[in-house]
């Protein structure tokens, strides 16, 4: 059978602020709090994506804060998914589009498939379904808007949390003074490591807008399944200063508690790698979600990121994928 | 003139999505039903069905990966059996509150624990407060055509619903019958293509299923009870326009066999009416009243229609082939809304019911005629000793 032209989109890279576009696709009208991080991720990925594109939501803050009935923010299309299974809806979404291009139905560019799923409903109980649309080679983008809790229902652990966050499931007390013992799962190994479908997979922020668009867009030229884990900060559950947001994602860079990285036909390229690495306490200083931690506590997860740091490939190999200016 | 074949209700249920052109199919293997999507698959895969098969990673993951291709405007099949029907269950209240008319297709199977291959309906039963079109064939011939006939009456935007098209495991959907398939013709003027209202579009951007308040919920729930009021006249037409194109007539909602003048009825679904209909035609030579009522749809039930059909019966006898623990009754399912079906005639038929073809096991002939003599006593007592039988027990 000859190759079918699905009319993928190849959407260039945004070379700087200045050249950013300026239509919306995710609008206000919703109730997302005050310097909630994973809304300003949405409405770069919106910005970065454009109008041909479908977003799938499950269930998550980016649901129920965003998808009021009567006044959603999305300009494109969006649907509700349930918190497991992102991936799979996002699949028959996709087969329906290639099946109505094949048969003349749909005659425009394929459109823009996106899972908007937060860090539960990507690698806790919705991993199975991420999971099973990577390997299925779905021309997908599956990003895990990671704020490192279930924070929709009121900020409980998920396999983010890091080491010694307290939430609701995981509050420090007597019998377990550091409030979480568990290490959090590492999001982008577990897909990297074993779907060989996979064509892209990159880490970014929302303090590093500019990379995070292009990641969105390099993501969205590719011919088959792409993830894109962002640090997305949640002021509510990670108890900091609401107009901080950025900041916290710039201090996570910082200290080596968050890895840049893309990762494209199997070659690692890594970014804003810093010359000297803060020591975590500075990242878990202006959290109150820290705040119980004894000094050992802290010394544990000054190891845990030594460990990870030995990982990251130095001097710098290929040149980074944004201007460097963005970077600072 | 289309030709007569054997084949088993599985291939029957693949040749009917088949012959509906469905564009997205979603396979999980689980006994009995898998031959359907071994049969869907060896049709994509040798280019005579433009569909999408796509391996799902589990039944839930079948039901979501449907919804989403049904959302964006395809034609979507898929289908299980026992605890896979159980194991998607968080998904089909969104499929059917979201008006996704995708069909199903199951080969029914008992529950675990622990694991049994077995036939039982309560693995699609169990469903039945969701939202969905529901029914059970009794033959490969009425797969076939419940399936064709169910995508009509699904994707009605009068209805707008999607559909559980249910056989026997191992029963039906493994034991060859003769099937007549539908010639290309037929189809195409029987099944409209799928034509959603809203689908998912870059053109035409929607927002399907956003948060709603706790007081915009009830109306919501109204207006998809409301949606049932509205399904059995589409069935009607349907039916009755599958008769004239394809030379096959069905009652729309109760098969009645030999019920005119009967005193004792079986109210029975599935393959063991098959049975049933020989016992009646043994008992009747036997000079005993027997008659047969066979539900051909448990949502929408056919309330009225029950009334009419065995209003003048003396004693009923409901044939359960599922289990519903604690219910009303203490026995099966169907009793409670058959009862409920009858309650209101001034001169109520006696019920009992009958627990059989549980696990897997046949109902033999010699049941049905252990249930006639339950019943013809009941009639002669004029009294219902008990309400639930367990056949061979």
């Amino acid at each position: 059978m000859p190759a079918f032209d699905y009319k993928f989109q190849q959407l260039d890279p945004i070379k700087s602020f200045k050249k950013v576009p300026e239509a919306e696709q995710y609008l206000p009208g919703h109730r997302t709090c005050a310097g909630c991080g994973p809304a300003l991720q949405y409405r770069l990925v919106a910005k970065a994506a454009g109008k041909d594109t479908i977003f799938i939501g499950p269930t998550g803050c980016m649901y129920v804060a965003n998808a009021s009935y009567l006044c959603t923010p999305y300009a494109v299309s969006w649907i509700h998914a349930q918190i497991t299974n992102g991936g799979a809806v996002a699949s028959g979404i996709e087969a329906a589009f290639k099946v109505a291009a094949r048969k003349g139905r749909h005659k425009g560019p394929f459109p823009n498939i996106i899972v908007m799923a937060g860090d539960g409903g990507s690698v806790d109980i919705g991993l199975q379904a991420m999971s099973g649309m990577m390997y299925r080679n779905h021309k997908v983008l599956f990003i895990c808007y990671d704020n490192e809790s279930y924070a929709n229902t009121g900020i409980q652990t998920s396999p983010t949390t890091p080491y010694g966050a307290a939430t609701t499931f995981t509050p420090p007390g007597k019998e377990i003074p550091e409030g979480k013992r568990l290490f959090p799962k590492n999001v982008p190994q577990m897909v990297i490591g074993g779907h060989p479908a996979v064509k892209y997979v990159a880490t970014t922020t929302v303090a590093h807008p500019l990379d995070l668009m292009n990641k969105v867009r390099k993501a969205l030229s590719k011919p088959g399944p792409t993830f894109l884990h962002i640090l997305a900060p949640c002021p509510k559950g990670w108890l900091f200063d609401e107009k901080l947001t950025p900041d916290m994602a710039k201090l996570a860079v910082e200290t080596g508690m968050w890895e840049m990285y893309e990762w494209e036909d199997g070659v690692y390229k890594y970014t804003n790698v810093p010359k000297k690495y803060k020591p975590v306490s500075e990242y878990m200083k202006p959290q109150g979600r820290f705040a119980h931690l004894k000094p050992e506590h802290i010394a544990k997860m000054q190891a845990f990121v030594d460990e990870k740091i030995k990982q990251v490939q130095r001097p710098i190999p290929v040149a980074a994928a944004v201007p460097s200016k963005q970077l600072a | 003139m289309a030709k007569e074949t054997m084949m088993t209700g599985c291939r029957a249920a693949a040749e009917g999505a088949k012959a509906a052109e469905v564009e997205v199919i979603c396979s999980y293997p689980i006994r009995p039903y898998t031959a359907i999507m071994m049969e869907l698959a060896k049709m994509v895969a040798n280019g005579e069905l433009d569909a999408e098969f796509i391996h799902g990673e589990g039944e839930h993951a079948q039901v979501s990966v449907v919804l989403g291709a049904s959302a964006a405007g395809a034609r979507a099949f898929t289908g299980s059996s026992g605890v896979g029907v159980t194991y998607a269950m968080e998904v089909y209240s969104p499929m059917a509150g979201g008006r996704y008319p995708v069909q199903m297709s199951i080969a029914d199977r008992t529950l675990d624990p622990p694991g049994d291959f077995g036939s039982e309906h309560t693995d699609a039963m169990s469903t039945r407060d969701q939202g969905w079109l529901l029914g059970w064939a009794s033959s490969p011939q009425e797969v076939y055509d419940n399936t064709l006939m169910s995508y009509r009456i699904g994707e009605d935007h009068r209805v707008m619903l999607p559909q559980m098209v249910c056989q026997d495991g191992y029963f039906i959907s493994h034991i060859p019958d003769k099937v007549t398939l539908g010639e290309a013709s037929q189809v195409k003027e029987f099944l409209p293509p799928y034509n959603p209202i809203h689908p998912l579009s870059t053109t035409n951007p929607v927002s399907h299923g956003p948060q709603i308040r706790p007081d915009q919920g009830a109306p919501m729930d109204a207006m998809r009870a409301q949606t049932f009021l509205a399904v059995p006249k589409v069935i009607e037409e349907a039916t009755a326009d599958f008769a004239r194109i394809f030379g096959r007539k069905y009652d729309p909602f109760v098969e009645q066999y030999k019920l005119a003048d009967a005193e004792i009825a079986f109210f029975i679904q599935g393959a063991h009416a098959n049975t049933a209909k020989a016992a009646v035609d043994k008992l009747r030579s036997q000079g005993v009243k027997a008659g047969l009522a066979r539900p051909r749809w448990i949502r929408p039930w056919p309330t009225h229609q029950l009334a009419e059909a065995l209003g003048h019966v003396k004693a009923v006898g409901v044939v359960e082939t599922s289990t519903s623990y604690g219910g009303a009754m203490r026995g099966g399912n169907l009793i409670h809304e058959l009862r409920a079906s009858l309650y209101d005639l001034d001169d109520r038929p006696l019920v009992t019911s009958f627990m059989g073809g549980l696990g897997g096991e046949t109902i033999w002939p010699a049941d049905f005629e252990y249930m006639a003599g339950v019943l013809s006593t009941m009639v002669k007592e004029k009294r219902t000793d008990r309400y639930v039988y367990w056949l061979g027990m």
